[in-house]
């Protein structure tokens, strides 16, 4: 349903915070995203709806490449490239002692800096090829978006609309439903979340446990296909947490797709099909929560299990 | 001491009707004020909207650059200056005096609601945008019903400086020949050569005008902030 592929990310040119990263999202899947801050789980996340935009790699949703028709962001179109091919025999005589990895690195850095793939060193049936690769599959993010939830830790409502305006705003602007079907729908979500009695309020009037399980469903409120919740509990207060990981299940039993970042291991072993280990930019282990929690391969997996069980 | 009060006031006020100038002053302050505010606070959103933009996504480079100069030259030299270039230069040809105040003022005042704007805007947290987006918000939807909203409750109380501050500022009209408040007590004084009562006057009136506005925007304020009581 989503699948990732070579995706880099740094920040200003220099600071790598997802590395070579590649996954498929199955339909249905829940997936629990765990390991140390900074390993670049979040970004991870921010990345599968655009929030960040990736330094390289493809990002497929539903059949439909979501980012930007740009040849630079696909390695297997730099690397394809004729310029890559000469570029590549000038380095090898120039510099035979480099790895092949910093070889790669460096000359896909170096043809995305001096903008080197255009029609003049690729030959004319460039365009023609690009326009194949890309134009046919690509869909437009805005549209990418409405069918993936995203839940943020620090809830995100807009404290200037009460909480059913938060919930009906964008299906009503987008047209996606009249606002008598929003809110017939916002009422039904506000039940299931038990907050029907604060449709009127405004979010600085809620506390925080209420205000993610109305970020949750202001989500909902887009029937999306996915969910993607970037560690919906971390700004909770302790005795708050329960209730918004309740909604969390409960969509989970539901079978709704979940990528879940979270520091709740306990959640994370009862909920996920498979959960990914991250650190360092890159998914260092993978599996069922079993396999990752009960017998950790990578010792860097083991030592965080250490720290947080 | 009384006597020579009232005999002021009546000098002032009543003989030949200039209480008919004054109100005639007063209006073209008004006017001039309230409409050079509108048109600075609709320049002023548009400039500041274009150079967030550009800090955000790197596009509008040109429009941005303009932007730029616009904010540049306006705020480096004085509105006297200005107006006396659009009056006596730019619009050489055309004698509406109150208009081509009302469109300086305006653009004057653009470039410094701009920079109000622009911190207003940017005082709004980024997850207000990366919510809306990720709801499938357009990035125009998200700047105009999600962001600007809270950005001008943010901005009111300084905006609302800005209509004052524009307020007194309009007395520099009588460069361009306007009776405003200002230039109406001169004319008075040049007939009845008593310099106290006129300026104090209209020294009175500017007051009360500012202290009524203050009023009103502290009510507009009290308004919009209906959705922060917790």
């Amino acid at each position: 349903m989503i699948e990732v592929k070579n995706l880099y990310k740094t920040f200003d040119g220099k600071n790598m915070i997802l590395k070579n990263v590649s996954y498929h999202v199955k339909r249905g899947e829940k997936l629990v995203i765990v390991g140390p801050s900074g390993g670049g789980k979040s970004t991870f996340l921010r990345c599968i709806n655009l929030l960040e935009k990736p330094t390289y790699g493809e990002i497929w949703v539903n059949g439909k490449l979501i980012t930007p028709v740009d040849p630079y962001l696909h390695f297997d179109v730099i690397e394809a490239s004729l310029t890559y091919g000469k570029l590549y025999e000038k380095s090898v005589a120039e510099n035979p002692g480099l790895s092949e990895e910093e070889r790669r690195e460096m000359l896909i850095r170096e043809i995305k800096e001096k903008d080197l793939l255009h029609e003049k060193n690729e030959g004319g049936e460039y365009r023609k090829r690009m326009k194949q690769i890309f134009a046919a599959n690509h869909i437009q993010i805005d549209l990418a978006r409405q069918k993936m939830g995203m839940v943020f830790q620090h809830f995100n409502l807009f404290p200037h609309m009460t909480v059913k305006e938060n919930i009906t705003f964008a299906p009503v602007k987008l047209k996606l439903q009249t606002p008598e079907e929003a809110s017939a729908k916002a009422d039904k979500l506000l039940a299931r979340v038990g907050l029907t009695e604060k449709a009127d309020a405004y979010p600085s009037q809620l506390s925080g446990g209420q205000k993610q399980r109305i970020a949750i469903i202001r989500a909902l409120a887009m029937d999306p296909e996915i969910m993607l919740f970037d560690e919906p509990t971390s700004a909770l207060d302790p005795e708050m947490v329960g209730e918004v990981l309740d909604v969390m299940k409960e969509l989970a039993r539901e079978n709704m797709t979940m990528l879940v970042v979270t520091h709740e291991m306990g959640f994370a072993r009862e909920v996920a099909d498979r959960i990914l280990f991250m650190a360092d930019g890159g998914i260092l282990e993978e599996g069922t929560p079993d396999e990752l929690f009960n017998h950790p391969k990578h010792p860097r997996t083991q030592q965080f299990l250490r720290c947080v069980l | 001491m009384f006597e020579n009060l009232i005999l002021a006031f009546e000098k002032t006020f009543i003989r030949e009707d200039r209480y008919k100038m004054f109100l005639g002053g007063l209006g073209n302050t008004l006017i001039i004020a309230l409409c050079a505010t509108l048109i600075g606070v609709v320049i002023g959103a548009l400039v500041a909207i274009v150079k967030v933009y550009y800090k955000q996504t790197g596009k509008l480079k040109y429009l941005n650059a303009i932007c730029e100069i616009y904010t540049t030259i306006i705020r480096g030299t004085p509105i006297v200056v200005q107006l006396l270039i659009t009056y006596n230069i730019i619009f050489v040809w055309s004698t509406q005096a109150v208009a081509i105040g009302i469109m300086g003022f305006g653009i004057n005042s653009g470039a410094y609601v701009a920079e109000i704007m622009r911190g207003g805007i940017n005082a709004v947290d980024i997850g207000q945008t990366e919510a809306g987006r990720s709801l499938g918000l357009s990035s125009a939807t998200t700047m105009k019903s999600i962001v600007l909203p809270q950005a001008i409750k943010n901005v009111l109380p300084a905006i609302g400086n800005e209509f004052i501050a524009l307020l007194k500022e309009t007395s520099v009209i009588g460069f361009l020949g306007v009776i405003d408040l200002t230039k109406a007590a001169e004319r008075v004084i040049s007939r009845t050569a008593d310099v106290y009562f006129p300026y104090l006057s209209i020294a009175a009136i500017y007051l009360i005008l500012v202290y009524g506005l203050n009023y009103l925007f502290k009510l507009l304020e009290r308004r919009l902030a209906k959705s922060d009581r917790g």
